[in-house]
């Protein structure tokens, strides 16, 4: 009896120390782990030079979508010793983590693709304004900061790049009307914009490019009627193009020219007028001065020539695919040349407030 | 037990009561400028949110029906026939269970899209496409969801359930289908539970909601409420809402049970219980039960299964259509790359794995004193932790999420020195309370049949009150309690809305970085990694339950066996 009692016991207290163990170790890695962002710097000597520094630091809290943040945010503690708490999430939890928090925000800086949601925030006067770091911009650049300076371009895509079979398209078309021509029915592909953050501003620019929302409100309507076919985001309108349910997609650049590094058959142009759409970082205007302070050090950084080879290097088949923002920074060799392009940017102070009217008017009626 | 009232009170009601007030008083959380409005309820009733709710309403009858149409017959199967294979069944039906509905989901549309296998394989069958990317397809996903539920709780009900009653009916001349409604009423409690459960797990899918219904144009409440939040700008107070609707909508089901089952007992098990005897299949009764409960796992294990083992296998987009192991090449690539910079892409798999360990034992704790308390007569505060339960289970996760943000990030909580948001502790908790409810409900069953005789014998014979229940009560429970555990664990290691809206900066969970993946055109490898990531989980249920099978005493397991279902 004495000896089931004792091993029944045993068994207990095994059960229990592996759990307890399991939750030591888990507690044990998330705890290291969640330092690891903020204190891995590249070589042991900046390692103690920036633990040594850190002490005397408030830590900057960067929300973030982008594919290169994880390697960017460890660059920048190796190099300036402030230690850094990276939330990498899609722009969607981000900002709406943002707008739940902003009685009581503890971001500090955020860093997405878009500047429709930054003239949101800005509007609401969530943004630091007046911060412009000292670069030398190129034209894409200049035609990105906004009058107020409440947030910074660090690079751009365009949307929409124009993606096809080139086995199956040998001259694809040159211009976005001729899309709407029964040459290309049921041959269209693009993303929907209530899924596809990048998709509105594409949308907002036809419409700002052709005179309004009711002329772009046509276009798109005649699109459908000739066959466009609507995919969640960029991926899967990709996946649709490789397959041959499609032959052109409009996608992100990025996008785009990420599947054709992998897919040799994939083929690339640009319509005239295409649309940027910057990544761009924004402070938190209710943040301590010192971490604004650190944010905008922050953006010194990534937009140095150090940062810009992070930025090109952390993510090469994604997000790196960017143009840069700086003068004598050229993109990566698989970017075509923007030469022959006609860009446009659109004012997201004009634009951004009609999103969701917009995305409304385009699920009812193009989506489905 | 004030204690624990205390807690649910600060981590289940606060969070969900917070969000809730959003709808009616916008400007006390800074969301507008009214501080009294019944605006927002009215935009829910109205328009696209209006016909989201109808949707739902009905498509999760009809699933919670299913669960039941398809779990009964399993359990009796498994219970009370020599169905081969039968003691394998209930391990398949947890692995039904612990699977996130968005992967048969995306395993599904992966076969059936106008693109996808079936029509590369030459299958060029598009009525199939127009079945599944449709409400049959949604109905027919959320059903399969419930099945184990219904599974687990008629299975608890049956295992009670002597041979008299059977017997006495087929003494009488009855007929098998005559016994069989003679059983049926009194099974009713489980039963009526099964479809509470199944109603309000269906109801607040986001995982079917936001890919197969979303892609197929066919809008789910939590699919709208999702959009309130997730457009730029969000509107907190319409999403809280479609809330109120989606809380109102779990008192359906209970209304009903709670009308079907009042003034009756269900009082079956005593001392006199006779052991129930397996029915002998053979022939045809054995081919078609078999072929019947083997359709169920290929079309809900296997086929999701196939889907996203093979977008896995397929590189660049699928367009070549060769299986490859590029994706995984690519994962690893990614994480040599991150631990080159000084993280990698497994630290969050191994995150995931201990915020899973310690958030299902705490769950499974909370579950089974709250199991207990459902399980006793009903009285006012049960009646109340039943509601509370339920309608917190109808929520969508991201509801909790924001409920979160909006409770526990007031500036009075920083001014008090409180500073819980984005920190584990807060997704701990948060992944504690929108598992406690359901785990309560999977130990419902057993807990019910447990009789206080069993603990007071170990008292009566100087044992001291934690020998007692070891002795007495944990052997019986020992197994429901590891699969409510393992139950909890899985579903944490892949949750995603509480993770993208709490966790900790510096510190991402598994879906978060799969989400990473998926969302930055890195689709295979995304699927790759989610693949890795069950894997993985599926690991830790066979190293758990393997545990449990060598520690555990033999008798632990053959009580714990008749009540919990699964032999590891």
């Amino acid at each position: 009896m004495i000896r089931t009692n004792r091993r029944t016991g045993l068994r207990l207290m095994a059960l229990l120390a592996g759990t307890c163990a399991l939750a030591l170790t888990a507690c044990s890695s998330s705890s290291s782990s969640s330092s690891g962002a903020s204190s891995t710097p590249a070589s042991s000597a900046t390692a103690a030079a920036a633990t040594a520094s850190a002490a005397s630091k408030v830590t900057l809290v960067v929300y973030s979508a982008q594919g290169y943040d994880s390697a960017m945010t460890k660059a920048f503690t190796a190099a300036t010793g402030i230690p850094v708490k990276l939330d990498d999430n899609s722009t969607g939890p981000l900002l709406t983590q943002i707008e739940a928090s902003k009685n009581n925000p503890n971001w500090g800086l955020l860093w997405v693709d878009g500047a429709t949601a930054f003239a949101g925030l800005d509007t609401q006067g969530l943004l630091l304004k007046g911060f412009e770091p000292s670069v030398a911009w190129n034209s894409l650049g200049t035609q990105s900061v906004p009058s107020d300076k409440s947030y910074t371009p660090t690079g751009v895509t365009l949307m929409a790049a124009l993606a096809y079979n080139k086995n199956k398209v040998k001259s694809p078309p040159t211009t976005w009307q001729q899309l709407l021509s029964a040459q290309w029915k049921g041959q269209v592909g693009m993303n929907d914009p209530s899924q596809s953050g990048p998709t509105f501003p594409f949308i907002a620019g036809m419409m700002n490019y052709l005179g309004g929302v009711g002329a772009g409100e046509t276009y798109f309507t005649k699109l459908k009627a000739n066959g466009l076919i609507i995919h969640p985001t960029n991926g899967p309108t990709l996946q649709a193009l490789t397959s041959g349910q499609i032959n052109l997609a409009l996608v992100q650049s990025s996008a785009a020219i990420g599947a054709a590094l992998g897919d040799k058959s994939i083929g690339i142009s640009y319509l005239n007028p295409v649309t940027l759409l910057p990544s761009a970082i924004g402070i938190d205007a209710k943040a301590p001065a010192a971490e604004q302070a650190e944010a905008e050090k922050f953006i010194e950084f990534v937009l140095s020539a150090q940062g810009q080879k992070v930025m090109q290097s952390g993510d090469p088949t994604g997000d790196s695919l960017y143009y840069p923002v700086i003068q004598g920074v050229s993109p990566l060799a698989a970017l075509p040349s923007l030469a022959s392009a006609t860009t446009q940017s659109i004012n997201p102070y004009t634009w951004g407030p009609q999103e969701a009217t917009i995305n409304t008017w385009f699920d009812s009626n193009i989506v489905r | 037990m004030p204690l624990f009232w205390l807690l649910l009170a600060c981590f289940i009601l606060a969070p969900c009561a917070c969000f809730l007030l959003l709808a009616v008083s916008p400007r006390l959380f800074g969301q507008g400028g009214q501080w009294f409005t019944l605006t927002y309820l009215h935009q829910a009733l109205t328009g696209a949110t209006a016909v989201a709710i109808v949707n739902s309403l009905w498509v999760s009858s009809a699933a919670a029906v299913m669960g039941v149409a398809i779990g009964f017959p399993i359990a009796w199967l498994v219970a009370r026939t020599t169905l081969p294979g039968r003691r394998f069944l209930p391990g398949a039906m947890w692995l039904v269970l612990l699977l996130p509905s968005w992967l048969p989901a995306l395993g599904w549309e992966r076969i059936v899209q106008p693109d996808g296998v079936m029509y590369r394989l030459g299958l060029d069958w598009p009525w199939v496409t127009h079945a599944i990317m449709g409400p049959f397809g949604v109905v027919l996903l959320l059903g399969l969801r419930c099945v184990p539920f219904s599974y687990l709780a008629i299975t608890a009900a049956l295992a009670g359930l002597g041979q008299e009653f059977e017997d006495a009916a087929r003494v009488h001349g009855a007929s098998r289908v005559a016994a069989l409604r003679l059983i049926i009423p009194i099974l009713a409690p489980a039963i009526w539970s099964a479809l509470a459960i199944g109603f309000a797990e269906s109801i607040s899918d986001f995982g079917v909601a936001a890919t197969l219904a979303y892609n197929s144009n066919f809008s789910l409440a939590t699919y709208q409420l999702y959009a309130a939040i997730g457009n730029f700008p969000p509107s907190f107070p319409l999403a809280a809402g479609m809330g109120w609707l989606l809380v109102a909508a779990v008192a359906i089901p209970l209304a009903l049970q709670a009308r079907a089952l009042r003034g009756r007992s269900y009082a079956v098990l005593s001392g006199r219980t006779r052991l129930a005897v397996r029915r002998q299949l053979r022939g045809w009764s054995q081919a078609g039960a078999t072929a019947g409960v083997g359709l169920f796992f290929v079309v809900a294990l296997g086929v999701p299964g196939f889907g996203a083992v093979s977008a896995s296998l397929l590189a660049d987009y699928g367009g070549s259509f060769k299986l490859t192991l590029a994706n995984y090449h690519a994962l690893f690539a990614q994480t040599n790359l991150a631990a080159a910079a000084g993280g990698g892409l497994l630290s969050p798999i191994e995150r995931s794995l201990g915020y899973g360990a310690v958030t299902a034992t705490i769950t499974v704790i909370g579950g089974f004193i709250a199991a207990r308390m459902l399980a006793r007569r009903r009285t006012r505060a049960t009646g109340a932790l039943d509601f509370l339960l339920l309608a917190s289970v109808a929520l969508p996760g991201v509801v909790f999420g924001a409920g979160y943000i909006f409770a526990y990030n007031l500036p009075i909580m920083s001014r008090l020195g409180i500073n819980l948001y984005q920190t584990v502790t807060l997704l701990i908790i948060a992944y504690t309370a929108a598992s406690l409810p359901t785990n309560a409900r999977v130990l419902v069953g057993a807990v019910s049949q447990l009789q206080p005789s069993l603990k007071d014998a170990a008292r009566a014979h100087g044992a001291g009150a934690v020998i007692a229940w070891a002795r007495g009560v944990l052997p019986v429970v020992s197994r429901p309690i590891v699969m409510a555990w393992l139950f909890t664990f899985c579903g944490v290691f892949l949750e995603l809305p509480l993770s993208q809206l709490l966790y900790a900066p510096g510190s991402p969970p598994t879906s978060i970085a799969i989400e990473d993946n998926l969302s930055n055109y890195h689709f295979g490898v995304g699927m790759a990694q989610a693949v890795l990531a069950v894997a993985i989980c599926l690991t830790a249920v066979g190293v758990v339950l393997g545990g449990y099978r060598l520690l555990a005493p033999a008798g632990w397991r053959r009580i714990g066996s008749a009540i919990g279902g699964g032999r590891g």
